[in-house]
């Protein structure tokens, strides 16, 4: 009896022992990047390399703010990410919507077409999309920075797996009980779905929120740039003081940081919910 | 899509199916009227120049000060100065569409032939010709790298060169003389051997320098060598990389034989790790761009001296120099003439011997006006960092022939890459110096071919 206890009691320990070295891992690039930000030029490239700051120093806070504009940055990456998140939740359920429940012709080949454009590679596509944008005059608009992005091959797929897991019978029922379309959808997929609606929502922001090379494209004036052009700033690349490139990470990583802090309820209920339903 | 999909909605629902698409219209519309404000320049009021620069760090603060002084004093002109990200970066964008371009225009050293080429430059030398502009107490080795035939078509602006730089303190510790810094690859490996010292379980090494394409063409010019035929591109056209001649082979023969030996140690493509593990003394010697002194003080601080040399040259004695490298200035050639005479005006401001002095103090770039070392600001500088002179004295060392001015070639990115790649072989025992750089010289002389023909380049 106790060594059964002892033995179960272990095997925690045993346990929580490696998620712990695992979430250390993670952690890791996050927590040095924080150190790094706290420790002066000096310490910053002293070896071996100081993993807790000796000397806390906070001058590296104020020169990132003062080098780059980060607060006007931020809250453009916020406003683009927003408006970029929400347009591929309506966009994607929609779409994933037509693909799960409705039957029309060719069905199998535009759902096809649809995924083949997941593997063209974003690169490819960036000057053409940028001319385009051009000739319809969006350079340094906010329109210009979220349009492109509006649509998403990616998340049209992931919401469409999601519905096709739920019973069928419900559209039935719905059906018989009067229920149209969008009823349907708004009162009895979405909130089914919430779990994967998280999960891309989370997605969707973050990625727009850490791109560089378009916004770049993009813009041309200071005040409609974000944050990962704000970081490009810091950095320079004959000589790059690391304290204060990730004083500026910081700063910008916490929007990210709390993202995922509160789309995390929903994406932890996506997983539990997928895993007991296989 | 979206007619399929709507045939299919019930006509009850569509209004709504409706009220979703204009919501998502609004989302889109409503945020993009903020912007669209400050590029056009109002009839009245000062010209407007847009400046794209790739200066980052510590050099953009400096150029950003600079920009607020010029503004604050000047009521005809005012510059908006936008950063474009890397040199790549902005040129690539530019190259994208022209037509959205900046009036000035920051570009790196090898970006001068494709800006001629593509036709993009309105050539600095017609407003230097007309204003009767007194070129003679600029830098004569910083214009000529610029220069292409006997115009100068952009105006120098930061510039660097490549210097050793030593570990003054490491050096004494050895048994070396502080205050000579070896000159040449033999003298490099002597000194490396005896400053590389295992302590406890680390190795400080003697030598680590990046794999940086820039420094191979600092090497072969300062042995000498021609990086490309037609005079380095500068006679004519040039047709043919000469990467693989004996002064590039001796090189990376050498370059390898350090890393072999155990004297040195490579620590990869990125300079500033080079220059991290420089400042925390796991590195006695490095080379590196003249301009990146104020930042390695910085790391050096309370820890040891600093020494600067001229960069080390082969084993054959020979009277040659390293190139310019850094950017320059352009105005475009599509824009207004107002906004043109506004950047030249700009341009003339940036060339004064304040703020030439300004600029070198704040970066470390060379002060490329000849009358800035008279300035008090320039004094002090020198004054607290008494090794950046042996820069200075590089630049005036450095005799004028087509090698020091530099190749000049439309595929330098490339070519800077593909000489990378070739180090790197080497470093990894993946070819031999010979063999890789007959295939880099191989590739890149295709590539040349490829934009003369695509560019009508003759």
């Amino acid at each position: 009896m106790k060594t059964g206890l002892m033995k179960k009691r272990f095997t925690r320990f045993v346990q929580y022992l490696l998620l712990t070295i695992g979430a250390l891992g993670v952690v890791f690039p996050i927590l040095y990047a924080i150190g790094l930000s706290l420790m002066s030029a000096g310490e910053a490239s002293s070896y071996p390399p100081h993993m807790i700051p000796h000397h806390l120093q906070f001058t590296a806070f104020p020169a990132a703010m003062e080098t780059a504009p980060l607060g006007r940055f931020m809250l453009n990456s916020f406003v683009v990410s927003l408006i970029v998140t929400v347009a591929q939740l309506i966009t994607a359920s929609l779409a994933a919507y037509a693909f799960a429940f409705l039957e029309f012709p060719l069905k199998k080949i535009l759902f096809l077409l649809f995924l083949s454009t997941m593997m063209i590679p974003g690169e490819s596509t960036i000057i053409p999309n940028y001319l385009t944008m051009r000739s319809l005059g969006w350079i340094d608009t906010f329109r210009g920075l979220t349009v492109p992005f509006m649509a998403t091959a990616f998340g049209t797929f992931l919401l469409r797996q999601y519905f096709l897991t739920l019973p069928k019978e419900l559209f039935d029922a719905a059906r018989i009980d009067g229920c149209g379309r969008f009823r349907f959808l708004w009162s009895i997929v979405l909130p089914m779905a919430r779990p994967a609606l998280g999960t891309l929502g989370v997605y969707a922001f973050i990625t727009t929120w850490n791109q560089y090379l378009w916004p770049l494209l993009m813009t041309n004036s200071t005040s409609m740039r974000t944050v990962q052009i704000g970081i490009g700033m810091l950095q320079f690349q004959d000589a790059t003081t690391w304290n204060v490139v990730m004083a500026g990470v910081v700063i910008i990583l916490l929007p990210s940081l709390l993202t995922i802090v509160l789309g995390q309820k929903q994406l932890v209920k996506g997983l539990t919910t997928g895993a007991v339903k296989g | 899509m979206i007619m399929l999909f709507s045939k299919r909605i019930s006509k009850r629902m569509f209004p709504k199916f409706l009220v979703a698409l204009l919501v998502l219209a609004l989302l889109v519309t409503g945020c993009g009227t903020a912007a669209n404000d400050t590029s056009k320049p109002s009839a009245a009021g000062p010209v407007t120049v847009t400046f794209w620069h790739s200066m980052g760090g510590q050099p953009a603060k400096t150029l950003t000060a600079m920009v607020e002084k010029f503004n604050g004093s000047h009521s005809d002109i005012q510059i908006k100065l936008v950063y474009q990200g890397s040199y790549d970066d902005a040129f690539n964008k530019l190259k994208a569409s022209p037509d959205q371009g900046p009036d000035l225009f920051q570009v790196y050293d090898i970006g001068t032939r494709y800006m001629i080429d593509a036709g993009l430059a309105a050539p600095m030398q017609d407003f230097i010709d007309r204003d009767k502009f007194d070129m003679s107490p600029i830098e004569p080795h910083v214009v000529n790298y610029y220069k292409v035939g006997d115009k100068l078509y952009s105006m120098p602006f930061n510039s660097s060169m490549p210097v050793l730089y030593y570990n003054k303190d490491l050096f004494k510790a050895a048994g070396l003389d502080p205050a000579k810094a070896p000159s040449t690859f033999a003298e490099v490996e002597a000194d490396a051997k005896a400053l590389t010292k295992k302590v406890g379980d680390k190795t400080v090494y003697g030598f680590s320098q990046a794999i940086y394409g820039w420094f191979f063409e600092q090497y072969m010019a300062r042995d000498g060598a021609l990086y490309a035929n037609n005079g380095n591109g500068r006679d004519a056209a040039a047709t043919e990389a000469l990467v693989n001649s004996p002064a590039g082979v001796e090189i990376l023969t050498w370059w390898k034989k350090l890393i072999d030996e155990g004297y040195a140690t490579n620590l990869g493509r990125k300079t500033a790790d080079t220059q991290n593990a420089f400042g925390a003394q796991q590195i006695a010697m490095t080379i590196d761009s003249s301009g990146i002194l104020p930042n390695l003080t910085t790391a050096a601080a309370g820890k040891f001296e600093i020494g600067i040399a001229p960069l080390p040259r082969g084993n054959n004695e020979v009277n040659s120099g390293p190139i310019i490298g850094g950017g320059s200035l352009w105005i475009l050639k599509n824009k207004p003439k107002a906004q043109q005479e506004a950047a030249w005006k700009v341009i003339k401001w940036f060339l004064e011997p304040a703020q030439v002095a300004t600029w070198t103090v704040g970066t470390g770039y060379l002060p490329i006006n000849k009358a800035a070392v008279d300035q008090e600001a320039y004094k002090d500088f020198i004054k607290k960092y008494p090794s950046y002179q042996a820069a200075i004295d590089q630049l005036h060392n450095t005799p004028e022939n087509r090698v020091t001015q530099g190749a000049r070639i439309g595929v330098f990115t490339q070519a800077r890459a593909t000489i990378e790649n070739a180090i790197e072989q080497v470093v990894l025992n993946k070819a031999t110096p010979k063999a890789a750089l007959d295939d880099a010289a191989k590739k890149i002389t295709d590539s040349i071919k490829e934009y003369n023909q695509t560019m009508g380049v003759k």
